[in-house]
């Protein structure tokens, strides 16, 4: 039995995975508090710009990731395939979204110019289409979110991928650094919707966490007991320090400390509003941190 | 319609690579990037003093429950009618979901600097036009000549053998009806094609 090092899909991919799962939650949780909660408009569209933003990022590393970009569209051949459902999930995404946002960008007046440029009944059309953009947009990132996951878990020789916990870690954490990319974006805010949003938002991602914690104990517990690949990786993770210090420690637990320092004895504050920056951004490393590694730890496990 | 499939004595192979460079030589693999579709892995088993030297010839099983081919989202994975997997290279966008799913280490990139590199020594005879995910295709170019593989004719010690798994003359059926030989990883229920006797 060999253990062997998987090395097809490195950094780039892990860019991917990221900004996909951050590209889908950010619109989801954005469009679902704007249509429970009502928000900011002006807000809203840069929350779904930049989540359009990371979405087209994340497709430009993929492709670029490629040896045949150009010819991409043929992805659209094989239902079967993980990668088939997420250009679907992706080019629905970026349907909703562009529906979704031209209305929320009359409220930028330099850009009032080219909206008004497009005809008022296709802008009424948008209009009347926008719960419906919205809810579609939330599911399709959802999709993308848990896409992520599945992708990489189609790989029956990599035990430590090949798990139903693996989707769901990402979905969660996902959410979370959406929710945390939110929560930055409020505190850059100095209006009074901004900061009613970012104590949701503060809560929403302390749940988050807490469930992904619970997830990843369940996750490597399950590794750990296995005497197969998924041991040797769980194992390679202990020792890898930025997995352990830069995802774990700085990306999950002070977060989730100053969070809960926000919801339960600040009563969140405004004085601790670099503070929850600061908890956000080492959410969004953390994101990545862990895509990054669960890539590096995918081990093939060979019969030779 | 023939099932084909092989079988891999191990009790008698010496580990000298011929298949590896028949297989190079065959079907131009970029053996300059150290990159083959047939391999000889060469491992020790056992503890001191009870120990031994193992060589195991590794390729494409052409699984019947085929990840490749499910991983594969443009269809440039198929299976032909005789059970062989191939890729079609105009096809292939090179997203390596089919090196990621395969378990048995079978499938490396065919990248641009290979490509260029093979029409530097092979001229107008080079076979692999564009960048693509490449693998073993148990040369069909040659089965369909009524020719074995190259890595199972150039085989000094009859290591390999080739054969229709559904004709019951055949040796290869022979063998692997037999139970003398087993297939690699059939936990993952891939129901590989490539049968191996142990040592």
């Amino acid at each position: 039995m060999t253990f062997v090092h998987q090395h097809v899909w490195g950094w780039q991919i892990a860019t991917y995975l990221f900004l996909g799962g951050l590209g889908g939650a950010t619109f989801a949780i954005s469009a679902i508090l704007h249509l429970f909660e009502g928000c900011d408009r002006k807000m809203l569209s840069v929350a779904v710009l930049s989540s359009i933003g990371f979405l087209v990022l994340g497709t430009v590393f993929l492709l670029a990731d490629m040896l045949q970009p150009l010819k991409a569209a043929y992805a659209l051949t094989n239902p079967n395939s993980w990668i088939f459902w997420g250009v679907i999930f992706i080019n629905f995404y970026f349907l909703a979204a562009i529906v979704y946002v031209i209305p929320l960008l009359e409220e930028w007046p330099k850009l009032l110019p080219i909206i008004q440029k497009i005809p008022a009944p296709l802008l009424s059309l948008l209009e009347r289409f926008n719960r419906l953009a919205a809810l579609g947009g939330s599911a399709a990132g959802f999709l993308i979110a848990i896409y992520t996951g599945l992708l990489i878990s189609a790989a029956p020789a990599i035990s430590f991928w090949n798990t139903p916990a693996l989707p769901l870690l990402f979905v969660i954490s996902g959410f979370s650094t959406g929710a945390a990319y939110l929560l930055l974006l409020s505190t850059f805010s100095k209006k009074e919707t901004a900061w009613k949003i970012s104590e949701k938002l503060e809560q929403l991602d302390a749940v988050l966490i807490v469930s992904e914690l619970i997830i990843l104990g369940a996750y490597f517990n399950f590794a750990l007991f296995l005497p197969t690949g998924a041991r040797e990786s769980a194992q390679y993770l202990f020792n890898s320090p930025v997995f352990i210090i830069g995802f774990f420690i700085a990306g999950l637990l002070i977060p989730l400390a100053i969070e809960t320092y926000g919801i339960f004895f600040s009563g969140h504050s405004k004085k601790s509003n670099s503070l929850l920056a600061f908890a956000s951004a080492l959410v969004l490393i953390g994101g990545y941190l862990l895509r990054f590694f669960v890539l590096s730890a995918g081990l093939y496990q060979y019969p030779w | 319609m023939a099932r084909y499939g092989m079988v891999i004595d191990m009790r008698t192979c010496v580990g000298c690579q011929a298949c590896m460079v028949a297989c190079t030589t065959e079907n131009q693999t970029p053996f300059w990037s150290d990159k083959f579709r047939t391999h000889v892995e060469d491992k020790e088993q056992g503890n001191y003093p009870d120990v031994h030297r193992v060589m195991l010839p590794r390729l494409c099983m052409h699984c019947e429950n085929t990840p490749c081919l499910s991983a594969c989202p443009t269809g440039a994975t198929y299976k032909t009618k005789d059970g062989i997997v191939l890729v079609n290279y105009d096809r292939c966008i090179g997203c390596y979901a089919c090196c990621i799913a395969c378990p048995y280490d079978a499938r490396y990139p065919y990248e641009s600097d290979d490509v260029n590199r093979e029409r530097e020594l092979y001229g107008s005879n080079a076979t692999h036009e564009v960048p693509h995910v490449d693998k073993c295709t148990f040369c069909q170019h040659r089965i369909s000549l009524h020719t074995e593989p190259a890595c199972v004719s150039t085989c000094p010690t009859h290591t390999r053998i080739f054969g229709d798994l559904d004709d019951p003359a055949s040796e290869v059926h022979k063998i692997a009806t037999s139970g003398k030989a087993a297939a690699l990883n059939q936990g993952l229920g891939t129901s590989p094609k490539v049968f191996y006797i142990p040592s």
